[in-house]
């Protein structure tokens, strides 16, 4: 366990490790789950933030890629906006050229009655 | 009143220098935007570790609208002292007196997360009452907000007179039709007259 508390602040007793290390491994399986939502949250932002730049939402610049069957994923998506804006520039042209779609709206008032 | 440029602890490179006129601007909605762009959150860039925003000089503070006939006169600002039993409080028209950049800085400081971020975040925004500011010398860009959908407010007409206006345009619609049919066909039968089935 003492080889686990590495660089614990003070902790290098073994019973005050235990409890610490413990904690710690907790914290770390927890975050390693926590991570890849983290990750997700930051590339969204991104990804929204640059859309913002060619006059879209984050919505709008998602559907318009899934209209497409553009399956990239957002890591490269937000990536792509950083060092690669002329591509990402495309893309949102892309989308920004598709035509609108007629949205019925008469049916889900149908389905009331 | 002073002018104050402030010490600015951080770097400033890399940073945008962004000059924002609030003249005619509605306080909350600013403050929004301005919380956004002091995060740095319009930016692909964002990093929610790192305080990478664009620094805001705002002018025109004293000339921000608030809307809502009650706000000047009612909106009540709190807070606490830590002694027990002062709870301070002071109304917008008193704080616009004493300081008028105050409702925006305090909209703009509660909008933003509160985190370690948050005074550095807030020091990058300077706001001025006037149109003076001793920025002169930094290369000041002007921002201005996006564009805004002002709803057109309701106002409530009695039925009466919406049926009553709703006839007279049927009226008339009935007779430009009827003109336009006597001009087109000679001795038509009368054209059966659709109307339209308006529930009642």
């Amino acid at each position: 366990v003492l080889e686990l508390a590495k660089g614990f602040r003070g902790k290098k007793v073994h019973r005050i490790a235990r409890d610490r290390v413990a904690k710690a491994l907790e914290h770390s399986y927890r975050d390693r789950r926590r991570k890849k939502r983290d990750f997700h949250k930051l590339w969204i932002t991104r990804i929204g933030a640059a859309a913002r730049l060619h006059g879209l939402g984050y919505s709008e610049f998602m559907h318009g890629l899934n209209r497409q069957k553009v399956e990239l994923n957002r890591q490269l998506l937000a990536n792509m906006a950083i060092l690669d804006p002329d591509s990402f520039k495309s893309l949102a042209d892309s989308v920004s050229s598709l035509p609108p779609l007629k949205v019925s709206l008469l049916m889900p008032f149908f389905l009331f009655f | 009143q002073k002018l104050r440029a402030g010490l600015i602890p951080q770097v400033t490179e890399g940073r945008r220098w962004l000059l924002i006129d609030a003249k005619k601007e509605v306080l909350g909605r600013l403050a929004s935007k301005l919380a956004i762009v002091l995060m740095g959150k319009d930016k692909p860039t964002y990093s929610p570790n790192k305080d990478e925003g664009d620094i805001c000089v705002v002018i025109n503070a004293k000339h921000i609208t608030y809307t809502g006939g009650w706000k000047l006169k009612n909106k009540v600002y709190y807070w606490h002292t830590g002694y027990i039993g002062h709870l301070k409080q002071i109304k917008l028209n008193h704080m616009i007196e004493r300081d008028p950049t105050l409702p925006l800085r305090k909209a703009v400081f509660r909008m933003m997360p509160r985190n370690r971020l948050h005074r550095r975040r807030m020091l990058k925004l300077r706001v001025f009452a006037d149109e003076r500011h001793p920025f002169d010398d930094k290369p000041l860009v002007p921002w201005t907000m996006p564009p805004r959908n002002i709803r057109k407010p309701r106002i409530y007409v009695p039925r009466s007179i919406k049926l009553a206006r709703r006839k007279l345009a049927e009226r008339e619609a009935a007779a430009a039709a009827a003109a336009a049919a006597a001009a087109e066909s000679e001795g038509d039968g009368g054209t059966a007259k659709e109307g339209v089935d308006r529930p009642q």
